[in-house]
């Protein structure tokens, strides 16, 4: 660590003895949207005959400094018109700009020119950005827009398949990826088991996800950050949009509270009640809901405030036996302020839970699982110099689980009141991260991260004979539950285990031309939050796990390399990628682990290791009526446990089996071919048509080497794990949207979207199981599939 | 109660639709199945042994009978001070009921009674079972677990799922302060496999859904078998793996190892762990546990 710190000592006084004796000044300021004034993410701030530049971050804000004199500025922005000015910097300006929509001229003919078009000369590597409105003109099931089902058609991330939860970034499972709504953490994306993400696309300003170099800000997940900003809301006049679909309407309402000052966004989301009624006799209830709220304040030309809000619940009944609700609920306050012009600060106080709650009358129960946390974020940036700006701040996070608490619903019912012993923990993290442009050819991003993990007293805590907590029967080879030894009671205060781990992050490009850069990083990333997931895919159920005593950190360390290329002018834009990462203590549970209500989770975790590498390909046409993208990704993602060293019996060492017998296994997210294409065609300026085709190697899965009988019931045997493969995914969906001419001179924008998901009905298989026919008593092999051919229509509207 | 708690996930799924198709399997090698569970009606005057050996086959075939050399039970008490010493040992002596039905029942050939008399075993006591099977020797030991009666068994008029479902709700007592596990049988091959952790020392009802309706008169006979935490295990590992309705929610499937092992060439002395043979195992269980049942005619 001290060695990285002198580097950045080193650097620094570099550059400034550099430009000693050059008179400098500061342009500074924000660029908005000239309609809403809703700030903008990644507008680029040129000076051509400089040759330099910058982007507006997360909040717009951008500031340079620049030797004194008369320069043309550029400002660009895809789907706004550029702003050429002239300006004489003889001292620190502040400059703000407002930009035109330039789609307003075409009559809602929006050009894509892309968000999505890469930077050559950025060492960030390994990033995807998706506008919104690409989102929404990708072709979905039920016509219902959608965030994550966007983001599996970029190259490195997949899914389980239809109506599975979450997303896999580079072979990594879904609880490595970071999740962050306006900087606060979600934990679970999904509504109605993976058919919708969490995520009201109307509300949504800017997405980015980074797959690797992840940049010193980030912390916590070893896999992906996903980072989504909601909109700021209109300052200017009041604007409603909205629309009706198959399964779910939506409405936005935006608007100012006080003119140019403060804004309010409220959006909400909803899935008609009975939504799979025809599907069942009986009355039972399947929907969700979801609701955004934000109100941005600006204070002053220094200070800003935002209010966000989220709150989202699913929610299935069958008759009154069984009712099952769970979701998201997020609050955060943040409070922009310039320090300096060369100085921008954001603080956040954010606060998120996940709630899981089932009631089942007919065991007659009710249970509550959860996660909450509070998260105290404190991120300066600033702007050196033109060269040089430097990132760094602090982040705290306390988190309290519920790993949950289970209740007799009525009197009659014989179970007994228990409560899991909740679980405690508070994560650290101090960051520092140099954006360094060297040169005109070789651009650097170097930081470090500090993590510390705590993991605190809780009232009951169990303790092991050696401090194992799995036992290995060498004559069975079976891992069984240890027995505790005894039971402690540490109290809150106490502390059970810290970790310390030193996260450095490295990324570099170099680029030969305007055109054409390699770049290469190395990260290292620690995870203390495990979920406990033993299925295929993950559940809402699911329940998350902090480090411990006996749970360990997973650690991370990604290499990636890369070679970009804009071709023609930047119409085509290509990017390569190879990557390989290791992962440390990635947990594995022994066979038939139960963890649902299990007060002794540490019982069933062993401690393995996984490993994924491949290569990403990406080609895309940014400009012209057709637009769209080739996405193609080949990889391996492994993990294995090996039998634990510890135990030495009659002069034999190793007498463990471990998991798989220790061998390597395919993860259930090892997905050798993945292809996407995706198109975009602006025929006239009534219609559009969007249409994608994905490819992807079926998911691993096993097929019994045999069977046996026993007191009836047949039973199918397994070898070893994961060796089989279900048949492969693929499937074409399209859309049309149409925009009637009569919207022309009028105030309401109305649209019709026609889509088309799974066009060639291809009958995927969401699992292949094994088992007796009930009426035959014979055995047979049953594929499952979740969605044929659906057609659907939504109509949207603005005024 | 992970069972039930299962329900919720395995929901969604029912939307998907299914189809059966033609999967070429692998072949795995042949493994003797040795079907033990012993199930001891304390009313009766001896234990109803009867061990069933049949072979494994690929999954679309049945299972033929295996052809075993011998079989043999040994059962004691542990020693309270040196639980590795059996006292009061027994011995049954195991012959073929009808040669080739892979059946193994006492010998009544012997001059002796080989049959277990109920009233000489109790709780805890441990019982060996040792087959000889293609010229290999195989082992299992398991502890004698009494069970609890059945309190009441009533019909309910409650669906779940759909409308061609039986409820049938059941009530038995659990005796506080200690760790008990039950595997019920609901008869047609159904099971459900049940720990105390949150109704000790309760009188615990729940229901019970079959998957069909029956006609009126019907009798149902419900059975709640003791288990130790290892045979819980088994029957829950066996009973998650073929009720498993499927869906992306499954679960890693594992090789259901039971308690039957080869043991030639153990000596117990330099090598007792199977480390270095860890395919030496048998299917099946073998089993010695306390039976109650209650019979309910359907309305």
């Amino acid at each position: 660590m001290k060695g990285y710190l002198k580097l950045i000592l080193i650097t620094l006084l570099f550059n400034s003895s550099f430009t000693w004796g050059q008179q400098k000044f500061t342009l500074s300021g924000s660029i908005s949207e000239n309609s809403s004034n809703e700030t903008l993410i990644g507008v680029t701030v040129a000076f051509p005959e400089l040759k330099t530049g910058i982007t507006t971050n997360e909040y717009g804000f951008y500031s340079i400094t620049l030797p004194e004199g008369d320069y043309s500025i550029l400002i660009r922005y895809l789907g706004f018109k550029d702003v050429l000015k002239n300006i004489s910097l003889h001292q620190n300006t502040s400059l703000d700009f407002k930009l035109e929509e330039e789609a307003e001229e075409l009559d809602e003919v929006i050009v894509t020119e892309n968000v999505e078009r890469l930077e050559i000369r950025k060492p960030q590597m390994s990033v995807n950005t998706i506008s919104a409105q690409t989102i929404k003109q990708i072709p979905v099931i039920l016509g219902e827009a959608d965030v994550i089902k966007s983001l599996l058609l970029l190259p490195g991330v997949s899914n389980a398949g239809e109506a599975s939860s979450g997303f896999n970034v580079r072979g990594g499972a879904v609880d490595q990826n970071l999740i962050l709504l306006d900087e606060a953490t979600i934990f679970n994306s999904s509504h109605l088991f993976g058919f919708f993400s969490v995520f009201n696309p109307d509300a949504i300003k800017d997405i980015k996800l980074y797959k690797g170099g992840i940049p010193a800000k980030y912390g916590g997940r070893v896999s992906s950050v996903l980072e989504i900003f909601q909109k700021d809301g209109n300052s200017k006049e009041i604007k409603v949009n909205g629309g009706i679909g198959a399964v779910a309407s939506r409405l936005l309402i935006e608007g100012p509270i006080v003119e140019d000052k403060t804004s309010f966004l409220i959006a909400g989301r909803g899935s008609y009640a009975h939504l799979f009624l025809p599907l069942f006799d009986v009355d039972n209830k399947a929907y969700f809901y979801d609701l955004n709220t934000k109100i941005s304040h600006k204070i002053d030309k220094n200070n800003s405030l935002f209010l966000s809000g989220y709150f989202g619940r699913d929610l299935f009944s069958i008759t009154d036996r069984f009712v099952n609700t769970y979701g998201n609920a997020v609050g955060n306050l943040r409070w922009n302020h310039l320090f300096s012009d060369k100085l921008f600060s954001n603080l956040s106080l954010i606060y998120s839970d996940y709630y899981y709650g089932l009631i089942l009358d007919f065991v007659g129960f009710e249970w509550d699982s959860g996660i909450k946390n509070f998260n105290l974020k404190y991120d300066f940036k600033n702007y050196l110099n033109d060269k040089l700006q430097l990132n760094y701040g602090l982040n705290n996070i306390y988190y309290v689980f519920n790993p949950g608490e289970i209740r007799p619903n009525k009197a009659s019912s014989g179970i007994v009141a228990d409560k899991l012993t909740k679980k405690y923990a508070n994560e650290t993290a101090v960051y520092i991260d140099v954006e360094h442009e060297v040169s005109q050819k070789l651009s650097l991003n170097y930081g470090l991260r500090v993590s510390h993990f705590n993991r605190l007293g809780q009232d009951e805590f169990y303790t092991y004979e050696n401090d194992n907590p799995v036992f290995f029967d060498p004559f069975t080879l079976v891992y069984r539950e240890a027995k505790p030894i005894d039971t402690i009671n540490p109290g809150r205060k106490g502390s059970l285990k810290r970790y310390t781990n030193l996260e450095p992050r490295l990324s570099m490009a170099y680029s030969f031309d305007d055109n054409t850069s390699i770049k290469a990083s190395v990260t290292r990333l620690s995870q203390y939050l495990h979920l406990l997931s033993n299925t295929s895919s993950p559940t809402p159920l699911d329940v998350w796990t902090p480090s411990g005593p006996y749970v360990k950190p997973q650690l991370l360390t990604q290499y990636a390399f890369g070679y970009f290329k804009n071709i023609i002018n930047g119409d085509f834009g290509l990017e390569t990628e190879v990557f390989y990462k290791d992962i440390d203590n990635r947990i594995d549970y022994i066979d038939g682990a139960n963890l649902i209500a299990n007060d002794a989770i540490e019982q069933v975790i062993l401690n393995g290791e996984a490993r994924a590498y491949g290569l990403e390909l990406m080609l895309r046409k940014n400009e012209g009526d057709l637009t769209g993208w080739l996405s193609y990704t080949l990889s391996k993602s492994e993990q294995r446990t090996t039998g634990r060293t510890s135990t030495v019996d009659n002069g034999r060492s190793n007498l463990e089996s471990g998991i798989n017998f220790g061998n390597w296994y395919n993860t259930p997210y090892d997905k050798t071919h993945d292809l996407s294409l995706y198109g975009s065609y602006q025929l006239n300026e009534k219609w559009r048509f969007n249409s994608n085709f994905i490819f992807q190697t079926g998911q691993p899965t096993n097929y019994p080497v045999g069977q046996f009988e026993f007191e009836g019931i047949v039973v199918p045997f397994y070898g070893l794990r994961n060796q089989e493969r279900l048949p492969a995914y693929h499937r074409m969906d399209i859309s049309a949207s149409l925009t009637p001419k009569k919207n022309k001179n009028r105030k309401l924008q109305a649209e019709w979207v026609f889509s088309i998901y799974n066009l060639y009905n291809r009958m995927n298989a969401a699992s292949i199981n094994f088992r007796q026919n009930e009426d035959t008593g014979r055995n047979e092999a049953v594929k499952t599939s979740i969605f044929g051919i659906v057609p659907s229509v939504t109509y949207n509207f603005k005024f | 109660m992970r069972k039930i708690v299962l329900f919720s996930i395995i929901l969604p799924f029912m939307l998907g639709c299914e189809e059966v198709i033609d999967v070429d399997v692998p072949e795995g090698e042949t493994r003797l199945i040795v079907n033990g569970v012993l199930r001891v009606d304390e009313t009766q005057e001896f234990v109803p042994v009867e061990i069933k050996v049949t072979e494994s086959s690929i999954f679309f075939e049945d299972n033929p009978i295996a052809r075993i050399q011998s079989a043999v039970i040994f059962y004691g008490t542990p020693n309270p001070d040196a639980p590795e010493i059996l006292e009061d040992m027994g011995v049954s002596n195991l012959t073929e009921l009808d040669p080739g039905s892979g059946i193994w029942v006492p010998d009544p050939t012997f001059d002796n009674e080989q049959r277990i008399g109920v009233r000489f075993i109790e709780e805890g006591d441990v019982f060996f079972l040792f087959l000889e099977y293609n010229n290999k020797r195989y082992a299992a030991s398991t502890t004698y677990v009494k069970s609890v009666p059945i309190d009441t068994i009533e019909q309910g008029n409650g669906t779940l799922f759909g409308d061609d479902e039986t409820e049938i709700v059941v009530t038995f007592t659990d005796p506080p302060d200690t760790q008990d596990y039950y595997i019920l049988d609901f008869g047609f091959n159904e099971f459900l496999a049940i720990e105390d952790e949150f109704v000790d020392g309760q009188a615990f009802e729940f229901s019970y859904f079959y998957n069909q309706e029956f006609e009126k008169g019907t009798e149902l006979t419900i059975k709640i078998l003791g288990a130790d935490q290892n045979f819980f295990n088994y029957m829950d590992l066996i009973i998650e793996q073929t009720q498993n309705t499927g869906g992306v929610f499954q679960t890693p499937v594992a090789t259901v190892r039971g308690n039957v092992f080869d043991v030639t060439g153990l000596d117990n002395n330099e090598i007792f762990d199977s480390v270095e043979r860890p395919n030496n195992f048998a299917l099946g269980y073998f089993a010695v546990v306390g039976e109650f049942q209650k019979k309910l005619v359907i309305e």
